[in-house]
């Protein structure tokens, strides 16, 4: 029997339809956004939406969820955990805990693996609670994909996808020094895409990782890989053309090189040149838009980069903001990581190589209100954000948990959605990086068609999953519901601005009203009710099989895995590959 | 007055949190109020007269009686006065303490004297692993006071440690004094396998010669003139350690874990 569900009268944004907060019925039957039902239609559930405000479920493009360095994170700082129960104890002594009420955290205090901080668990309830689902990890070794595959299986909720990383891995780097073919090339992604079950490739500061090996410290794009012989740029617009080759929908996902550094901007500049005219994406370009003028040289390149972004509107690009606090820098760029390990606080670290592959490093870090640096950065984000022209081209995100958690996005968005929000906020800030940058000056307020789009329609775009991200007739009902007037369990500070008209942003998107994943409500009130297991998404390009022959000898002789155990096949993740996985459609 | 003494009706099943039943916690409570006091008991909360005999009235003077295993955490942050268990102790006795005393009749759990801050705590049986350690992810461990045991220890006392001292009549298990950054540790008997792993300051002294790490420097034999001041500042313990014919003043001296610093010693006796 069919389940017709309608949400009547909300306020709805859905970018892919120009509808700009017009009030009008949704219907959703069998999990899907179906059209009006008719005048005698008998509904199972009807829900009041007057007031409030709907769009798709929110598409994160960029977030490092599951993995490798995830998990050694967590390792490395037991004290978060730690930290999360103690309080948690506080509170439970500090009034009777009843089942269903809140903790400090603004976390319901019964719901499984509530103590435990920073699980898969947490991952998939505090993104659904604000609306989003799906989610994409942008850094999965090959070598470590059954590990993501099986954490992303544990997050609940979330529709999940992972770029597969290539680009430092000993093979590929083989087969461009023996003049290997780019056809060659293609099946060996290609496969890699398959083997892994990735939706799509990710380029880390391409042959850096393999560079650091032979003690370089420093490798940008013209910079040749020592022993291999190919430069970075080579090795980027090698997997580029073959993911345009393949006809992967998701352009190749780029971390340039000399992430961080003063004068970088030049960097991401050259690398957008490199990028032929085809589509490319790059990632947290605010650790790209830096100069290297003014007394402390270091400044901001904001309006440098967006001058080129416009010239090039084959690239797309997401933000990557920086928010105060404490968080732990995670990535596959060693060398980036390996210079600022003298910066870690708390000061422990850990740098590490994987067999054939690639490396990383996890570097714990606070982001301060009184420090220069930490200042810019933050500023040069919201510039980005607030100076671009193409918003369908300039995505939403923290690089989790890199910029900042994901859990800051409600502030983020108050941010870009409140000027004078923004202005208060900057009065406690390094005013000396203020002065250098334009962001005093920007009156610029997104509207919620523009959150709309950077969260959903144009993220959904970015990834070809185009049966979500908007709220038309066949999509699959991923529908947040937000209150504006805050509907939500967080602990509400003091705030000045609690008595204007405008909407505190921060509290509407942190808990929305409601979310309903594939037609079935999974938030009511900020809080989660449903939590069934999500799907992850995968792309499955033609190749010629007979690549793997190559890559078995390859195995063979230099892994000390087997083949057959690092392909993602036969995995136990408690359900059928059938029902775990689903693939999306080539271009 | 009498101390104030907590008899343990029957052993429970599952783990007991001490943590609230330390001096100045209950300074100035009377015993209605001690009683009510809830303690952790596995997943649930239980009052402290559910689970123990309540005499006594000195607050500052406490005693564990029949004592076991499994109550954890006794004498965290313990911040002047005494606590006396009778019987065993479990997990983290003693952890962050910062002054007074804790005797143990028995033997205690993992991580006793974790993080401990000063204060002398005495052990007559033996300790588990970890003893004068940091909580995992912390850097620094026990950071002063004296620990003094009177029988055997298990793996990585000392780890991480930052100041104080331990004092072992019996022997220690392997990775004693493991990332150590300073303090002293002492040991009357034997010493497991990888000594002194990745230390980078402080002293490891020792009556008999260990198995050292190939990261380990032979410096020669020595007449140390502080190690007779050291041995003086022990004649207040109730130890071997303040026995007239326990001090001594030469050693032979190897320097390590030249991995690391290098800058730790290890002094044995000849």
């Amino acid at each position: 029997m069919a389940l017709l569900i309608k949400l009547a009268g909300g306020h709805i944004y859905d970018p892919t339809q120009n509808r700009q907060g017009e009030p009008g019925d949704l219907f959703i039957r069998d999990g899907l956004i179906t059209s009006a039902p008719g005048t005698d239609a008998k509904f199972d559930q009807v829900y009041d939406l007057s007031g409030h405000i709907v769009m798709a479920g929110a598409v994160d493009i960029h977030t490092h969820i599951a993995g490798g360095n995830v998990n050694t994170a967590r390792l490395l700082l037991p004290e978060q955990h730690r930290n999360h129960v103690a309080r948690r104890l506080r509170t439970a002594l500090d009034r009777a805990t009843l089942p269903g009420s809140i903790d400090t955290d603004g976390e319901p205090v019964d719901h499984p693996f509530s103590n435990a901080k920073w699980s898969t668990t947490d991952t998939g309830y505090r993104y659904a609670r604000m609306g989003y689902t799906t989610v994409v990890e942008p850094a999965m070794l090959p070598i470590n994909a059954l590990d993501v595959h099986l954490q992303m299986a544990d997050i609940p909720i979330l529709d999940t996808a992972a770029l597969a990383i290539l680009g430092n891995d000993d093979l590929l780097l083989r087969l461009m020094r023996a003049k290997a073919s780019q056809s060659q090339i293609n099946d060996y992604v290609a496969w890699t895409l398959h083997a892994t079950r990735a939706l799509g490739l990710k380029v880390i500061n391409a042959g850096g990782a393999n560079a650091f090996k032979s003690n370089a410290r420093h490798f940008a794009l013209d910079d040749i890989v020592p022993d291999y012989g190919v430069s970075s740029r080579q090795i980027l617009q090698t997997l580029q053309t073959a993911v345009c080759q393949l006809g992967v929908p998701h352009p190749v996902h780029v971390h340039c090189n000399n992430l961080g550094i003063p004068g970088n901007v030049d960097t991401i500049v050259a690398t957008m040149e490199a990028a032929q005219g085809l589509p490319m994406h790059l990632a947290h370009v605010q650790f790209y838009a830096y100069g290297n003028e003014g007394a402390k040289g270091f400044s901001s390149a904001a309006a440098q980069l967006l001058e080129a972004f416009n010239r090039h509107p084959n690239i797309t690009m997401d933000v990557g903001q920086v928010l105060f606090g404490q968080t732990v820098t995670i990535s596959g760029d060693v060398i980036a990581q390996y210079s600022r390990h003298a910066d870690a606080s708390p000061g422990k670290w850990v740098m590490w190589d994987a067999e054939c592959e690639g490396s990383g490093g996890v570097v714990p870090y606070r982001y301060r209100e009184a420090s220069f640096v930490n200042t810019l950065q933050w500023a040069i984000g919201l510039e980005l954000f607030l100076l671009a022209e193409a918003p369908e081209r300039l995505f939403f995100t923290t690089d989790h948990p890199n910029g900042a958690p994901f859990t800051a996005y409600p502030e983020l968005i108050r941010l870009l959605m409140d000027a004078d929000y923004r202005q208060a906020y900057m009065a406690r800030l390094n005013q000396e990086a203020l002065a250098m940058t334009l962001l005093p000056n920007l009156k610029r307020e997104f509207t919620l068609t523009e959150i709309a789009t950077m969260t959903r329609s144009a993220a959904a775009n970015l990834l070809g999953l185009h049966d979500r991200g908007h709220l038309a007739p066949g999509a699959i009902a991923d529908i947040a519901v937000y209150d504006p007037q805050g509907c939500g369990v967080s602990i509400q500070m003091p705030d000045p601005f609690a008595n204007r008209a405008k909407p505190d942003y921060r509290a509407m998107f942190a808990d929305a009203a409601l979310v309903f994943k594939n037609g079935r409500l999974m938030v009511r009130d900020g809080e989660v009710i449903a939590r069934p297991a999500g799907h992850a998404q995968t792309i499955q390009p033609a190749l010629d099989q007979r690549i793997e022959r190559d890559i078995q000898n390859h195995f063979d002789r230099f892994y000390s895995l087997k083949l057959n155990n690092f392909k993602i096949e036969d995995v136990d993740i408690s359900r059928d590959d059938h029902q775990r996985f689903q693939r999306v459609g080539l271009l | 007055m009498s101390a104030l003494t907590f008899t343990l009706k029957q052993p429970t099943d599952q783990r007991i949190d001490m943590s609230p039943l330390v001096c100045q916690k209950l300074q100035g409570m009377d015993v209605d109020a001690i009683s009510a006091i809830e303690l952790q008991n596995g997943k649930s909360r239980r009052r402290v007269d559910e689970l123990f005999y309540i005499t006594g009235m000195n607050t500052q003077e406490i005693i564990i009686a029949y004592s076991n295993n499994k109550l954890d955490f006794i004498g965290k942050e313990l911040d002047g006065g005494s606590i006396s268990v009778q019987g065993d102790a479990g997990a983290y006795l003693g952890m962050q303490m910062k002054s007074g005393t804790i005797n143990v009749s028995g033997d205690t759990g993992l991580y006793a004297a974790c993080e401990m801050k000063n204060g002398l705590l005495q052990i007559d049986g033996d300790a588990g692993d970890f003893l004068g350690g940091a909580l995992p992810g912390n850097k620094q461990g026990m950071k002063g006071g004296t620990v003094l045991v009177k029988g055997n220890v298990g793996q990585r006392a000392g780890d991480h440690m930052r100041r104080g001292q331990i004092l072992i009549e019996g022997n220690a298990g392997d990775y004693c004094g493991s990332r150590m950054l300073a303090g002293t540790i002492a040991v009357m008997g034997t010493t497991g396998r990888y000594l002194g792993y990745a230390m980078r300051r402080g002293t490891l002294l020792l009556w008999n010669q260990p198995q050292l790490s190939a990261t380990f420097n032979d410096c020669g034999s020595h007449t140390l003139a502080f190690l007779p001041i050291l041995f003086a500042s022990f004649k207040s313990l109730n130890s071997r350690f303040s026995d007239n014919n326990a001090a001594f003043n030469r050693v032979q001296r190897y320097g390590g874990d030249m991995a690391e610093t290098g800058r730790g010693e290890v002094l044995v006796r000849i």
